[in-house]
C-alpha cells in the first residue's frame, strides 16, 4: 500500500467522521432530504426497526421498515451514535480502498493508484449519502468489493460479497451477469459463480426468515415493496410521479414496464462490452442508478466514484459538459425546488419533477457518452486517436481547401473512382479534375486527362492519401465515411 | 271512528301479548289541544303497521273535533283497552286508562358559566323480548316492535351487533370553565361521527364483514357518510372502548367471540339530516313531549352538540330471553345571549349606538366605547332558545316526560303551563299532556352557577413542523389535580401518515419531575402499525401523569404521496385525522377526546397526468433509444464495411444485380458517346 493510499483512506474516513461529529444535526437534517435518503434506505427508518426488533414488535408488520433484517439486527448491535457514525465512515474508508486495489489492477491507465481513492474522499455525494447513513453505504461497500474480487478471480469472496450486496438492494443482483464476465473467461467458471451466489442468497433469506420468527413477511416489505414501488415518495428517479400521476388501471403494465426498463441494458452491456467487462460493469452500475425506482445520490457518487477508470476515454467525450452541468444544475436545484414545492408552497411538484428529468437525463447523457468512447476506442483498436474526426465537416470549405490537391472521386456506380487534381468546383460540386486517372474496381484503366464530373454521380470525395505517399488508410470524407454497419 | 277503534284495540291485543303494560285502575283522561296525524291507511294494513301508528293514534285530522275515550275491557287474562268515541263541540280526546310502553324521555337544563346553557335530552326505550340465537327464517318466527324502533332490529340480528355505540359530535366543549363532559364524556365522539360495536362473529375475518354491512346500513339509516368506512379506518380497540367490567355480553352461539370494533369519520358534518332519523326513531317522533323542542335550526346553531345512540343487549337467564336497550341522547351546549340576539336579529347587524352598553368607567364618546361583557341579569324560556315550545308529553311512556333543572340558589325555574308559571321543590317539571308548555328561568347573576366538576386531566393534541413531507404529533397531558391520573390513550392515524415510533419521547417543562421517564409513566403500549390503504395506525397506550405536572409525548412522522384519484376533490384543504380518546381510569372514570387535526399533505399538480406520462416516457425513450442505437453498431470505414456486406447479404446481392444493369446502360451510353464522337 503507497502511503498516498493511506492518506486517502485515512483522509476518507477522518473527513466524514469530522463531519459527522461536528455537526450532529447534519445527519438528521441530510436524513430528511429526499435527494439522499428514500423509505427504502433511510437511516430514521432503520432506527424504527432498531427500536421495533428491541421492544419485540413485528419488523414488518407495518409499512415503515423496508430494510432487510438481518441488517437491523447487526446494527442494533451499534448503541451510541458516534459508534455508527463511525461504522459508516469506516464502510466508506473501505470503498475508497478498494477503488485503489481495483485502479492498481488496470496499470494500462497511466494513472496514479491513489486517485480514485482520493477522489472517493473528496467526493461530495458520497460524503453527504455518508453522513446522512442512508443504508445504501453497505450495498454499495459490498458490490465493490464483489467487483474487487471479480478482478482477482477470487471465486469465493466474490460471490459472498455479491449474494450480500443483492440481498441488501435488490437491483444489485442485476450486476451478477457483467460481474461474471469480468470473473472468468470460462463458462464453467460462470455457472459455478452463478450457483454460488445465488447459495449465499438464499442462505441470506433463510437467515432473515430465522431471524424474523419463522416469517417471510420481510420478502414483502423489502423486496416486493421496490420492485412495486409501493412507497410514493418523491425521489430523482424516474417513478415517482408517473405512477403517482398515471391512470389505476395501467398501473400493474408500466410498474412491469419500468422493471423491465431497468432489466433491458443488462444483459446487451454485458455481451457488448464483454472483452472490456470491467467497463460493462460500471455501465450497469450507471444504468442502474438511472432507472432503479428508489435511486439516491449516494447511488450516484458511487457510480461516478469508476469514472476516473475511463481516463484514456474522455478524449472521445461529445458532451462531457452538458453532462457535467446537467448534473451540476440537478444537484443543486433539486433541494431548492423540493423546498418551493413542500415547506413554502410557492411552487408545484412539477418543479421537482422537472429537476428529476434534468438529473435522469444527465446520467443518461454520461450513459451515452461512455457508451460512444467505449464504441470508439473499439475502433481505434485500443489506442486512443483522438485526431481523427468523425463529426461531420462542412462540405464547402472542405472542397475549397482541396482545390489544387490530389482528390479522389468515388462514383455511386461501377466501383468506379477517378483520381487527380482538383481544379475547380462550384455550389453543386460539379468537379473539374485534371490529370485524372480512372479506377475501376481497384485496378488503374489508364489516364483520362481533364474531365468533368457531375455532382449527382459521386458517392464520395476525398484528399487523393495515396497521393501524398502517406500509408493511412483511413480516408475523411464530407458524408458519411465512418459507416456503421450491423 | 271504527277505524279509530281498531287501531287502539290493536294495540290493546299487543299488550295483551306482549305483558309489558300495567294495568292502572285509575282512568286517566287526557285532553288534547294539539294536531296529531293519523294517516288514512292505518287500519287497512293493520298487521305491519303498529311501529308507524302507534305513537300516533291521538290526531286530530283537517281540523274535525273528536273525543276519544279509552275504557279497559277484559279479554282472557289480560287487560285490553277500548275505545269509546263520541263527537263534542270541543276537541278533547279522552283516553281512558293510557297503555304503557317501556319508553322515557327526559330533560336536564343546566346554566354554565358565562351564559351558557347546556340541555341534555335523554331518551330511553328496550325492545320486546325475544327468543336470541333463532335464525330469522323459522317459519314461525315473528317481529313484533312497539317503541323500539324498527329500522334497528333486523340490522342487529343481521349483523350480530351486541352492542352498538354512534356519536354525532360537532363544536368545541370548553373544559377549563365548563368542567367536565355530560355523562362523564361517554357519551359524546370526537368531531365528526363515530362508531364502536361488539359484534359476535366466529372469526375477525368475518366480524369485519358483519361490521361493513353494519355501517352500511347505518349510512343509510342516519344519512351519514358511514359506508365510507373500510379497513383503513377500522381499528380493533385493545383497552380502550372496552364495556365496564360489571356489564357482560350475551353469546348467543358459544362458538363464537365478541369483538370490538371501532371506526371515526373525522369532522364529517353533523347536521339536520342525521337528526332527523334520530328524532324518528322515538315514538313521539317530534310531535309530542320534549321531541318538540329538537329543531335541526337551533341543535346545530349552538357551540356545542352531541347526539349519540347507545344499543346494547340484556338477557334474563331464568327466561333465556333477551331485550335490546336504546339510548339515545341529544346535548348541546347554547350560548344564550347569541341565540337571543340572533331571535331579535335574524341577520347579525352592528348594534346601533343607542344599545350599545359601554362602560362609563372608561373614556367614551360618539366614537370609542368599551363594550361591557354579557348582562348578568337574565330571563329566558327554553322557546325562546329552541323557537317552540313544548307540545305535551310523551303518552305512552310508563312515565310522563320530565324536565329537570340544575341551577345555584340565586337562579329561578318555572314550568309555564297555559300562561301561568308553576313552581317545584327540586326544579323538576312533569309535562302535561295536551298542553303548550315552556321552561322559564329567571336569575340576577348569571354567572354564578353550580359549581362546575373538574376534569381530571387535561389533553390536547398538536402537529409540529412545518413541512408537508413530514410533522410531528405533540399530545400535551396536563394533570391539575393532587393526586396521579391513569389514563389510556388512543389513537388512530390514517395510512399515509407513517409513524416512527423511536422517536416517541417525552417532553418536559420546567415544573415537571426531572428525573421522569417515558418508561416510568409509560405501562402497556399497543401498537399495530398502518399499512397502506389496509389499516390504520393504531395506537393505545396506559400513562400515568403525576400529581400537578404537565407533560408532552411526542412523536414524528413521514407523510406519504397518494396517487392521484386517492386525493379528495378539495386536496389542499388538508385530511381530516380523528381525535384522540383519552379513557381516565383511575381515580375516577372519565373520557374525552381531542380536538380533530387538519393535515396538510404534499399534492401533486393534478392537470398533469399525461404531460407526465409523454416527459417521461420521452426521456425514457430518448435515453433508451439513444443507447439501443450504439449498441447495436460497431464503428468501422467503408471498405471495411463493403469488405462485410460482400458476399452475405442481400442487400448487397441486389446492389450486385443493380450494378450489372448500370454496366449495361452504361455501355449503351458509351456507344451513344461514341457515336457522337464519331
Amino acid at each position: 500500500m503507497l502511503l498516498e493510499e493511506k492518506y486517502a483512506v485515512v483522509s476518507c474516513i477522518v473527513i466524514r467522521l469530522i463531519v459527522s461529529l461536528l455537526f450532529p444535526s447534519l445527519q438528521a437534517q441530510l436524513d430528511k432530504s429526499v435527494e439522499l435518503s428514500t423509505p427504502m434506505s433511510s437511516y430514521r427508518s432503520l432506527t424504527e426497526g432498531i427500536f421495533l426488533l428491541r421492544n419485540g414488535f413485528p419488523l414488518y408488520h407495518g409499512g415503515v421498515v423496508h430494510h432487510p433484517p438481518l441488517l437491523v439486527a447487526f446494527m442494533s448491535l451499534f448503541e451510541p451514535q458516534c459508534l455508527v457514525a463511525l461504522l459508516y465512515a469506516l464502510t466508506d474508508g473501505l470503498i475508497s480502498y478498494q477503488l485503489m486495489c481495483m485502479a492498481r489492477c488496470f496499470p494500462g491507465l497511466e494513472m496514479p493508484s491513489w486517485l480514485p481513492g482520493a477522489l472517493y474522499a473528496l467526493n461530495p455525494l458520497a460524503l453527504l449519502s455518508c453522513v446522512s447513513q442512508s443504508s445504501v453505504i453497505f450495498a454499495n461497500a459490498f458490490t465493490s468489493t464483489a467487483i474487487l474480487c471479480a478482478l482477482k478471480g477470487n471465486l469465493l469472496s466474490f460471490a459472498t460479497a455479491l449474494g450480500i450486496a443483492s440481498y441488501l438492494s435488490p437491483y444489485q443482483s442485476l450486476l451478477l451477469i457483467p460481474s461474471l464476465y469480468v470473473l472468468s473467461r470460462e463458462n464453467n467458471q460462470r455457472t459455478k459463480a452463478a450457483l454460488a451466489v445465488l447459495s449465499v442468497f438464499i442462505v441470506l433469506l433463510q437467515l432473515s426468515s430465522a431471524v424474523t420468527g419463522g416469517s417471510w413477511e420481510f420478502l414483502q416489505a423489502t423486496y416486493w415493496s421496490q420492485m412495486n414501488f409501493e412507497k410514493l415518495f418523491p425521489n430523482l428517479g424516474l417513478w415517482w410521479y408517473f405512477f403517482i400521476e398515471m391512470f389505476d388501471m395501467f398501473i400493474p403494465f408500466f410498474k412491469a414496464a419500468f422493471n423491465l426498463f431497468v432489466i433491458s441494458f443488462i444483459l446487451p452491456f454485458s455481451i457488448r462490452f464483454q472483452r472490456q467487462p470491467f467497463y460493462a460493469l460500471v455501465l450497469c452500475i450507471g444504468w442502474i442508478t438511472l432507472t432503479k425506482p428508489y435511486p439516491t445520490l449516494g447511488d450516484a457518487g458511487f457510480f461516478f466514484s469508476f469514472l476516473p477508470f475511463f481516463k484514456p476515454l474522455f478524449g472521445y467525450m461529445r458532451c462531457p459538459l452538458l453532462s457535467v452541468l446537467l448534473c451540476i444544475h440537478a444537484i443543486i436545484l433539486s433541494p431548492i425546488f423540493y423546498h418551493l414545492w413542500v415547506d413554502l408552497g410557492s411552487g408545484n411538484s412539477n418543479f421537482f419533477y422537472a429537476i428529476s428529468l434534468v438529473y435522469a437525463l444527465a446520467l443518461g447523457f454520461v450513459l451515452i457518452d461512455l457508451c460512444w468512447s467505449m464504441l470508439r476506442i473499439e475502433f481505434d483498436g485500443g489506442r486512443p486517436n483522438y485526431n481523427l474526426k468523425f463529426t461531420p465537416t462542412n462540405p464547402k470549405p472542405f472542397l475549397g481547401e482541396l482545390v489544387n490537391k490530389p482528390i479522389v472521386v468515388t462514383l455511386k456506380f461501377n466501383k468506379t473512382q477517378y483520381k487527380g487534381n482538383l481544379i475547380s468546383t462550384d455550389n453543386y460540386f460539379n468537379l473539374q479534375l485534371s490529370e485524372a486517372e480512372e479506377v475501376v474496381d481497384g485496378k488503374n484503366k489508364g489516364k483520362v486527362g481533364d474531365i468533368f464530373i457531375r455532382c449527382n454521380n459521386v458517392l464520395w470525395i476525398g484528399e487523393d492519401l495515396s497521393a501524398k505517399e502517406q500509408h493511412q488508410q483511413k480516408p475523411t470524407t464530407s458524408d458519411d465515411t465512418p459507416t456503421t454497419t450491423d | 271512528m271504527v277505524r279509530l277503534i281498531g287501531i287502539v284495540g290493536w294495540i290493546g291485543l299487543l299488550n295483551s301479548v306482549i305483558g309489558v303494560v300495567k294495568a292502572d285502575e285509575t282512568s286517566l283522561k287526557f285532553q288534547i289541544d294539539q294536531d296529531i296525524d293519523l294517516q288514512d291507511d292505518c287500519n287497512e294494513s293493520l298487521g305491519n303497521h303498529e311501529d308507524s301508528c302507534n305513537s300516533g293514534f291521538l290526531f286530530n285530522e283537517d281540523g274535525s273535533e273528536t273525543e276519544i275515550e279509552v275504557t279497559e275491557t277484559i279479554i282472557e287474562d289480560a287487560p285490553r283497552p277500548t275505545i269509546n268515541l263520541r263527537d263534542k263541540e270541543d276537541d278533547s280526546i279522552i283516553v281512558e286508562d293510557q297503555i304503557w310502553y317501556p319508553y322515557r324521555e327526559h330533560l336536564t337544563v343546566k346554566p354554565l358559566p358565562k351564559n351558557y346553557l347546556l340541555t341534555s335530552f335523554d331518551f330511553n326505550t328496550e325492545s320486546n323480548e325475544f327468543i336470541p340465537g333463532r335464525p330469522s327464517t323459522d317459519f314461525d318466527d315473528y317481529s313484533h316492535y312497539t317503541v323500539f324502533p324498527k329500522a334497528f332490529k333486523p340490522i342487529l340480528d343481521q349483523t350480530s351487533t351486541r352492542q352498538l355505540h354512534l356519536r354525532f359530535t360537532r363544536g368545541f366543549w370548553d373544559a377549563e370553565s365548563w368542567g367536565r363532559l355530560p355523562y362523564d364524556g361517554f357519551k359524546s365522539g370526537g368531531s365528526g361521527v363515530e362508531i364502536w360495536a361488539i359484534l359476535e362473529a366466529a372469526s375477525k375475518d368475518s366480524a369485519f364483514s358483519q361490521w361493513k354491512t353494519l355501517v352500511n346500513s347505518l349510512s343509510g339509516l342516519f344519512c351519514a357518510s358511514m359506508n365510507f368506512i373500510d379497513g383503513a379506518k377500522t381499528t380493533f380497540p385493545v383497552e380502550a372502548f372496552h364495556p365496564m367490567a360489571d356489564s357482560t355480553l350475551p353469546l348467543f352461539d358459544n362458538s363464537n367471540k365478541l369483538y370490538l370494533i371501532r371506526a371515526a369519520l373525522a369532522n364529517e358534518p353533523i347536521c339536520t339530516e342525521n337528526l332527523t332519523p334520530l328524532v324518528k326513531l322515538f315514538p313521539t317522533k317530534g310531535k309530542s313531549g320534549i321531541t318538540t323542542l329538537l329543531d335541526g335550526h337551533k341543535v346545530f346553531d349552538s357551540t356545542w352538540h352531541s347526539l349519540s345512540v347507545d344499543i346494547s343487549t340484556e338477557c334474563y337467564e331464568q327466561t333465556d330471553r333477551c331485550i335490546h336497550t336504546l339510548q339515545a341522547l341529544v346535548d348541546m351546549v347554547i350560548n344564550v345571549p347569541k341565540t337571543l340576539a340572533r331571535n331579535e336579529n335574524p341577520i347579525p347587524k352592528p348594534l346601533p349606538s343607542d344599545k350599545l352598553r359601554c362602560d362609563l368607567d372608561k373614556p367614551y364618546d360618539a366614537f370609542h366605547c368599551f363594550q361591557l361583557p354579557y348582562e348578568t341579569e337574565g330571563s329566558y324560556g327554553l322557546s325562546e332558545l329552541f323557537g317552540k315550545y313544548i307540545q305535551g308529553s310523551s303518552l305512552m311512556s310508563e312515565e310522563p316526560s320530565q324536565v329537570c333543572v340544575e341551577i345555584s340558589d340565586n337562579w329561578n325555574s318555572f314550568i309555564q303551563v297555559n300562561g301561568s308559571l308553576f313552581a317545584t321543590a327540586d326544579d323538576c317539571f312533569e309535562l302535561k299532556d295536551f298542553q303548550q308548555q315552556d321552561i322559564y328561568f329567571e336569575s340576577n347573576n348569571t354567572n354564578e352557577v353550580l359549581d362546575v366538576e373538574p376534569v381530571p386531566v387535561y389533553v390536547s393534541r398538536s402537529l409540529t413542523g412545518y413541512g408537508q413531507d413530514r410533522g410531528g404529533l405533540r399530545t400535551v397531558f396536563m394533570n391539575p389535580q393532587n393526586e396521579p391520573v391513569t389514563l389510556i390513550y388512543f389513537e388512530t392515524l390514517p395510512w399515509f401518515m407513517r409513524i416512527y415510533l423511536s422517536t416517541m419521547h417525552l417532553e418536559k417543562n420546567a415544573q415537571s419531575p426531572v428525573n421522569i421517564s417515558l418508561d416510568d409513566i409509560l405501562q402497556s403500549t399497543y401498537y399495530m402499525p398502518a399499512a397502506d390503504r389496509i389499516r390504520p395506525t393504531h395506537l393505545e397506550y396506559r400513562i400515568t401523569i403525576p400529581a400537578n405536572t404537565t407533560l408532552a409525548v411526542s412523536y414524528q412522522f413521514d407523510k406519504s404521496l397518494l396517487q392521484y384519484a386517492e386525493y379528495p376533490p378539495d386536496a389542499n384543504h388538508g385530511f381530516e385525522i380523528e381525535s384522540a380518546v383519552i379513557t381516565v381510569i383511575d381515580p375516577t372514570a372519565y373520557q374525552l377526546r381531542t380536538a380533530t387535526l387538519l393535515l396538510l399533505l404534499s399534492t401533486p399538480d393534478f392537470s398533469m397526468p399525461y404531460n407526465v406520462i409523454i416527459l417521461t416516457s420521452t426521456v425514457m425513450g430518448l435515453i433508451f433509444g439513444t443507447l439501443f442505437n450504439l449498441l447495436v453498431k460497431k464503428m468501422l470505414t467503408v471498405e471495411e464495411a463493403d469488405k462485410i456486406q460482400e458476399g452475405n447479404s442481400l442487400q448487397h446481392k441486389i446492389q450486385v444485380v443493380k450494378g450489372k444493369i448500370m454496366t449495361k446502360s452504361k455501355f449503351k451510353y458509351q456507344e451513344v458517346k461514341n457515336d457522337l464522337k464519331e
